[in-house]
């Protein structure tokens, strides 16, 4: 791991609260899944550092998505384009995604982590296909891009369009046969409706949680699997679905 | 700013903090450079540590409710320890016991392995033992006494400052034979959700939040005649040399890791400017 003080290249709003910041990031190749701490501020507060997953790295050409979800967030939002930012990173296990036809599971910003993983399947030549519910319409980012590279694409929202569907909605009467592993990122209320309909194929969270230090000092982001408990940063972000027991 | 505390040599006087650094194997060329490390909480038997959510960040700090998860004594001598030896720093087993006798078994297994102990009667995150040990005199001392019996390496105590005087429980416990003292540790803490009217965690606090009490407390217990090893949001060589100024004699470096592992190395270089070499 190292840390780093990057220039912003370029910040992107997709949303009125999602934005991206593009740094160019020489460092280490990262996997999908894997994440990056951003330093909110030099000063001691906020005080701890924000876990963003690469929602893309295209030589060198690091994007890290952020949805502002709190008070260290909307700091890192006011930072604007040519502004330095010190990230460390990447941090999680590195993962090797299966060469099998996939199906991606997005639930709102849950989607950042998922396009990544989309790049890498893309430029192996792995086909799969993607379900993206988000809440309302104007939620949608990154739609074109994973058009681009994905089969089928099946975008749904709780709000905007006529017919009101989840991302769960859907994958609950789509015939699971025609994928061998299904990747799911989302907010935990998705993951565990996924989780209840025990779909027939293996199926991996790229899960989310406060992370204390992200590289496994402090022991804070502790989630059970398999009746123990595993540190989200160091033994995941990705975990096998069914292991979990989200009522610990 | 090599510096002889307890009698052994140490190659400076900042060290890392329980339970911030796990077992100084993940950033070994930090552990590499610094005076000694204290490990996570040891207890004796396995402990798989509290349910989350563990961490809450709080204003210039965080609240932490881990709840010493650790492999157990046996487990850490026979996995872990063979590993910490091959790192080129001091060793101190921080020992979380929930009785007396808990402490002596701990230490006992451990024997001369290690450089050191760290008597921890002071956790806030556990239903027994801990601060419940640590606010009261009588039981430090015995406990500090206990495990003097049984061994000859240094025995540093440390101490809580939740609702009791670290003056005269750590007076208690140099009486009882320990030969450092170490503070403070989490102060109690609760954060709440607003929205649905509950509390979000309840565990300890630390980071800057908390060191204008430390190096009170530190300044508090500098004429007990022991070494003091002061903690407590320790970011920048400067905030360890105030630590120097309230009477510790090495400084610990907590929370600052979790917001940068490298940390260490950086309040190594700030303080040499402050005391030289």
């Amino acid at each position: 791991m190292i840390s780093r003080k990057l220039k912003v290249i370029r910040k992107t709003w997709y949303t009125q609260e999602i934005f991206g910041f593009e740094f160019d990031y020489p460092g280490i190749h990262p996997m999908p899944g894997q994440f990056f701490q951003i330093q909110v501020d030099e000063g001691i507060d906020p005080f701890l550092n924000r876990p963003i997953s690469v929602a893309s790295y295209k030589a060198t050409r690091l994007l890290l998505i952020i949805k502002v979800v709190g008070r260290g967030t909307r700091m890192l939002g006011e930072k604007s384009t040519g502004e330095d930012v010190t990230i460390f990173g990447p941090f999680g296990k590195r993962f090797n995604p299966r060469k099998k036809k996939s199906l991606l599971v997005a639930g709102g910003i849950g989607i950042a982590p998922l396009h990544f993983l989309a790049e890498h399947l893309y430029s192996n030549k792995i086909p799969f296909d993607l379900v993206y519910g988000v809440r309302t319409t104007k939620d949608f980012i990154l739609k074109k891009e994973m058009r681009r590279m994905c089969g089928k694409s099946l975008f749904v929202a709780e709000q905007g369009f006529a017919r009101k569907e989840t991302a769960v909605s859907v994958i609950r009467r789509m015939r699971m046969e025609d994928y061998e592993v299904v990747y799911s990122c989302g907010p935990k209320q998705m993951l565990i409706e996924m989780q209840k309909l025990k779909l027939p194929v293996p199926v991996y969270a790229f899960c989310e949680d406060f992370l204390g230090c992200g590289c496994g000092l402090c022991l804070g982001c502790a989630i059970m699997c398999k009746h123990e408990y595993k540190r989200i940063c160091v033994d995941g972000p990705i975990f096998e679905l069914r292991e979990i027991d989200f009522e610990v | 700013m090599k510096c002889k505390i307890f009698g052994l040599d140490f190659k400076n006087p900042v060290f890392l903090a329980s339970g911030t650094f796990e077992y100084g194997l993940i950033y070994r060329n930090v552990t590499n450079k610094v005076g000694a490390i204290f490990t996570k909480g040891i207890t004796l038997e396995p402990r798989k540590g509290n349910p989350p959510p563990r961490i809450y960040e709080a204003a210039c700090g965080l609240i932490n409710w881990v709840g010493l998860e650790n492999p157990g004594v046996r487990a850490f001598c026979r996995d872990v320890l063979p590993q910490m030896k091959k790192l080129k720093t001091r060793i101190f087993v921080n020992v979380a016991g929930f009785s007396p006798e808990d402490f002596m078994e701990i230490v006992d297994e451990l024997g001369s392995r290690v450089d050191g102990f760290e008597l921890n009667v002071s956790c806030p995150n556990v239903k027994k033992g801990g601060v419940a040990f640590g606010r009261d005199p009588e039981v430090c001392a015995e406990v500090v006494a206990s495990v003097r019996k049984i061994t000859k390496l240094p025995v540093i105590v440390k101490l809580t400052a939740n609702f009791c005087d670290p003056l005269i429980v750590g007076q208690r416990c140099v009486e009882a034979g320990a030969d450092g003292l170490s503070l403070i540790n989490t102060l109690h803490a609760m954060a709440f959700d607003v929205r649905n009217k509950r509390p979000l965690i309840t565990g300890g606090l630390s980071g800057p939040a908390i060191k204008p009490f430390a190096l009170f407390c530190v300044n508090r217990v500098k004429d007990l005649g022991v070494p003091i090893i002061g903690m407590g949001g320790i970011m920048t060589g400067r905030d360890a040399y105030e630590f120097l100024l309230a009477g510790a004699t090495a400084v610990s470096i907590g929370s600052a890791t979790l917001r940068d592992p490298y940390a260490p190395l950086r309040i190594i270089m700030e303080l040499k400017e402050f005391i030289g070499n």
